[in-house]
């Protein structure tokens, strides 16, 4: 190697010109326009990729790749033209088929012209902005042989004419379809769209028109929605087999509209077969069937919902108001729970346990539960009957759901303080007549009532346990000290009642047998020698007694009565005979308790120890009544006593709301009192807002109550009126 | 201090029935606060104030107090007045209805004849009320003054309009259909 510096390379362009052959274009297109008419002829095998490529890529790289370019567009125009023609000379069935043996050829020949032209495809295309070759391609054929005026329409009518003889039940070459479908979606979305889907769309939404029509003549509620939905999957198949998915959700939407939403009020509404029917017979698959087709169209769903909800209101309305069911109580509130549980089901079963139904049955029974103001009354009977002997010998958690199910009734009751009011009456006479069939069922339901309205609520029923068990304790403890000298004595057995916690009764006169005066004595004075400070009285209305009576021919029987029913029984030992008048100066009971007392024991088959004479049902004045020697009974121990809870007469019915409304005065006007005294002013509806919010847990107030309330309060000086707006109220600290 | 008896004899000297209204309006002048008497310095007060010094003066003096009572910005007082003044116990705060109706018609008979004449009718007809408060009395003057009469088109029982109003117009609009 020499080590003389390198010379520079250096490039020259040729110094003599390059002789191009004029005709070499000409000549060159003429090979490759040869070689694109044998593709067309499907004569391809003959040809030499290779020295296709070279020719194609020679003209481009001497500039001549416009005359190759507009070459390629004049001979494929002419060979579209022709398959255009035979295309259009296709008669009948063969049409379609042409068109699509035409076009996968089209496309293979496409592929070869374009993997020869791929270097003019690559360079001279882009850099001119033409149209690529592939592309290109397509054009032509939309443009020669699609748009071809007889072609346009006849595609497009016959793809439309096959779609109405599947609809009709004929089977249909569905690849075929599938194929020239998706031809068009090839050449362009809105080739798709303008020569097929919009046209597809319109008779579609006729046909089902027609169809929809025809149906709703003929069909029933049931059967119409059955065809609506089979209507509806079809088209999803269509869809899926042969059609672009984007246009799934405009052919269900035209099925929906024409099939279903134009005819829902005449559906739904239908005598004999519409949606009340439907509810009625518990029909889960139609009523499903209804929802998740409604379900698909605007306002398809309220329609249903309103018309259920308006059927159960009435419904419950109907139940609630019927004279005859009121005469129940415990089968009243059962037929509540029975309609609840079937309208659970079919929410659950047919309606998918939509929430907003579930909201609709709930507001609907709160509205009719509390159309009767004894709804509260009656709840309470049927869980005190449930509490005496309906839950005997059922599993714990059967016991829960009954339980539950009375908790989810009590939720709907306005007035809940009626409810513990009533349920104070009924514990306190199942406690004492020791009538409860299970102590843990009766701590549950209280557990749950604390949980639903917290501890105020329960407080006092707990206490009316507590006294219960503190009862047995102390009689334990008066017996153990005291046993001894009691010996003969008649047994006692007593509850010591803490006042607050029990219902109030008022005391009445009743004169105790001298039987029992002893003992009584004894344990008063054992009593409040343990609790100083302290007062006991007698409650004659709520005590029993057991007596062992002997009858005329020898039969013995134990009698279980009620504290009045001994008083006057305890009389026969001494007398045979005693008129009403003598009765009741001996007992100092007062009237209308001491007539009953003596009707359930002289007027009543099968209990009658007494007789009366006159023979009435009714007790009069100067009536007379004897030790009933004859009296017969097939068991030992015969119950005569009343302490079980029953349904109210109207009087007494009366009594209880006065008591409540008097009852309600000061929690209004506490509530008053509270919300003045965190706001300062306020004006009189917002009080009355704020009131009722505040109670609405207990009761719902009545707002001419509540302006009573607000004026007494004005008058003992807690509020003014404000001088300047006299719409405010003012608290006066 | 002037007495009942002594008031009955102002009255005829001043020719004015001692159940003219002019004779309250004239207490209230004087501010006077047991019904029937006038102390030394209640009487002062109110004779000063009238500027008379003789029992013509005074007379004279009756005509300028209507009117002064009579101006809206002064009745609102007087009419209250007009209620304290007729409770005569120590721990009082209302009148019977009796005693209400005429106290009524005294003081907004004129005014009012209409509003007056039918309250009157509806307190001796109904049973829920056996007095009347303060707080009624003041709300019927408001009434007086607010609603259209005998329309009662702007009368809104949702408002915090005492009861008792509620309730007389209820029985109006029993009454008028």
């Amino acid at each position: 190697m020499s080590s003389q510096r390198k010379k520079n390379f250096q490039i020259e362009a040729f110094k003599h010109r390059v002789v191009v052959d004029p005709k070499y274009p000409e000549k060159t297109w003429k090979i490759l326009e040869h070689a694109i008419h044998e593709i067309y002829n499907h004569n391809a095998s003959g040809l030499s990729f290779e020295e296709l490529y070279r020719n194609a890529y020679n003209m481009v790289l001497h500039k001549f790749g416009e005359k190759l370019y507009s070459g390629l567009v004049t001979t494929v125009t002419s060979h579209l033209s022709e398959i255009s023609k035979s295309i259009e000379a296709a008669q009948g069935e063969v049409f379609l088929e042409e068109l699509n043996r035409k076009w996968a050829d089209h496309n293979k020949a496409l592929q070869m012209i374009r993997d020869i032209l791929m270097y003019m495809d690559r360079t001279f295309i882009p850099s001119t902005h033409k149209t690529p070759v592939h592309e290109l391609g397509l054009n032509l054929w939309r443009d020669v042989v699609i748009h071809s005026s007889k072609t346009q329409t006849r595609l497009r009518d016959t793809l439309l004419e096959l779609v109405y003889r599947e609809r009709n039940g004929e089977v249909i070459n569905r690849g075929l379809m599938r194929n020239v479908i998706k031809m068009l979606m090839d050449l362009g979305c809105s080739v798709y769209q303008e020569d097929f889907e919009q046209h597809f769309l319109e008779v579609s939404a006729d046909f089902y028109r027609l169809e929809s029509q025809q149906f709703i003549e003929s069909c029933d509620c049931g059967d119409y929605l059955k065809k609506a939905e089979r209507r509806l999957n079809e088209e999803m198949e269509r869809v899926s087999h042969y059609l672009d998915t984007r246009s799934l959700d405009k052919i269900t939407n035209v099925v929906e509209k024409e099939m279903i939403e134009s005819h829902m009020h005449r559906l739904v509404h239908m005598e004999n077969s519409g949606l009340v029917n439907m509810l009625v017979n518990d029909k889960y698959e139609d009523s499903g069937r209804m929802y998740n087709l409604f379900r698909r169209v605007p306002a398809g769903l309220s329609i249903v919902r309103d018309v259920m909800t308006s059927y159960i209101r009435d419904t419950g309305k109907q139940l609630v108001t019927d004279p005859e069911r009121l005469r129940d109580p415990v089968d009243f509130v059962q037929r509540l729970l029975d309609l609840k549980d079937k309208y659970d089901q079919i929410i659950s079963l047919a309606f998918g346990n939509d929430k907003t139904f579930q909201n609709a049955l709930n507001s609907s029974f709160e509205y009719f539960i509390n159309l009767n103001a004894r709804s509260p009354e009656f709840i309470s009977l049927f869980v005190d009957d449930k509490l005496r002997k309906g839950l005997r010998d059922v599993s714990e958690e059967d016991v829960e759901v009954v339980l539950d199910k009375v908790m989810m009734l009590f939720r709907y009751l306005q007035e809940k303080d009626v409810f513990e009011k009533y349920y104070k009456q009924h514990l306190a006479k199942r406690l004492l007549a020791g009538k409860t069939v299970s102590d843990d069922a009766e701590r549950s339901l209280i557990v749950k009532l604390k949980t639903e309205c917290g501890y105020q609520f329960t407080s006092k029923l707990e206490g009316m346990f507590t006294d219960m068990k503190t009862s047995q304790d102390t009689m334990h403890g008066f017996y153990a000290s005291h046993g001894a000298e009691l010996g003969d004595n008649p047994t006692l057995a007593v509850q010591v009642l803490t006042t607050g916690s029990w219902p109030t009764q008022p005391s009445a006169t009743c004169n105790l047998p001298a039987e029992i005066l002893g003992v009584c004595e004894k344990f008063r004075s054992y009593y409040l020698g343990t609790h100083t400070g302290r007062r006991l009285s007698w409650q004659t209305n709520m005590g029993t007694a057991d007596l062992k009576a002997t009858f005329g021919k020898g039969q013995k029987h134990e009698l279980n009565v009620s504290t009045y029913q001994m008083c006057a029984l305890m009389l026969f030992n001494n007398a045979n005979r005693l008129s009403y008048k003598e009765i009741e100066q001996a007992t100092e009971i007062p009237a209308s308790d001491l007539k009953r007392c003596l009707q359930s024991l002289a007027c009543v088959k099968g209990k009658n120890v007494l007789r009366k004479e006159p023979m009435s049902k009714e007790i009069a004045e100067d009536d007379a009544f004897f030790f009933n020697d004859k009296f017969t009974s097939k068991l030992y121990k015969v119950k005569i006593g009343t302490v079980v809870a029953q349904r109210e007469s109207e009087p007494e019915n009366q009594e209880t709301r006065q008591r409540v409304e008097e009852d309600r005065k000061p929690q209004i006007e506490a509530a008053i009192v509270r919300i003045m005294k965190s706001r300062r002013t306020l004006d009189h509806n917002n009080i009355v807002a704020e009131v009722t919010k505040q109670l609405q847990a207990r009761f719902l107030p009545n707002p001419v109550v509540i302006k009573k309330r607000i004026e007494s309060l004005i008058e003992r000086e807690f509020l003014e009126r404000d001088k300047n707006d006299r719409k405010m109220y003012r608290y006066l600290a | 201090m002037i007495d009942p008896e002594g008031i009955e004899t102002l009255c005829s000297d001043m020719e004015v029935d001692h159940t003219d209204v002019r004779i309250l309006m004239l207490a209230w002048k004087m501010k006077a606060e047991k019904q029937g008497y006038f102390i030394l310095e209640e009487w002062r007060r109110g004779l000063k104030a009238l500027r008379a010094d003789t029992i013509n003066k005074l007379k004279k003096a009756l005509p300028e107090l209507e009117k002064e009572v009579k101006r809206p910005s002064t009745f609102v007082d007087f009419y209250s007045y007009a209620f304290r003044y007729c409770l005569t116990e120590e721990k009082q705060k209302s009148i019977d209805i009796e005693s209400i109706c005429e106290l009524l018609d005294l003081v907004l008979g004129s005014q009012f004849h209409a509003q007056v004449n039918l309250f009157i009718q509806y307190l001796k007809t109904q049973n829920d009320y056996k007095v009347i408060n303060m707080d009624q009395w003041m709300g019927f003057y408001r009434f007086c003054n607010e609603i259209s009469f005998p329309e009662l088109s702007n009368y809104d029982p949702n408002l915090a309009w005492p009861l008792i109003l509620d309730n007389f117009v209820e029985w109006l609009k029993a009454k008028q259909s």
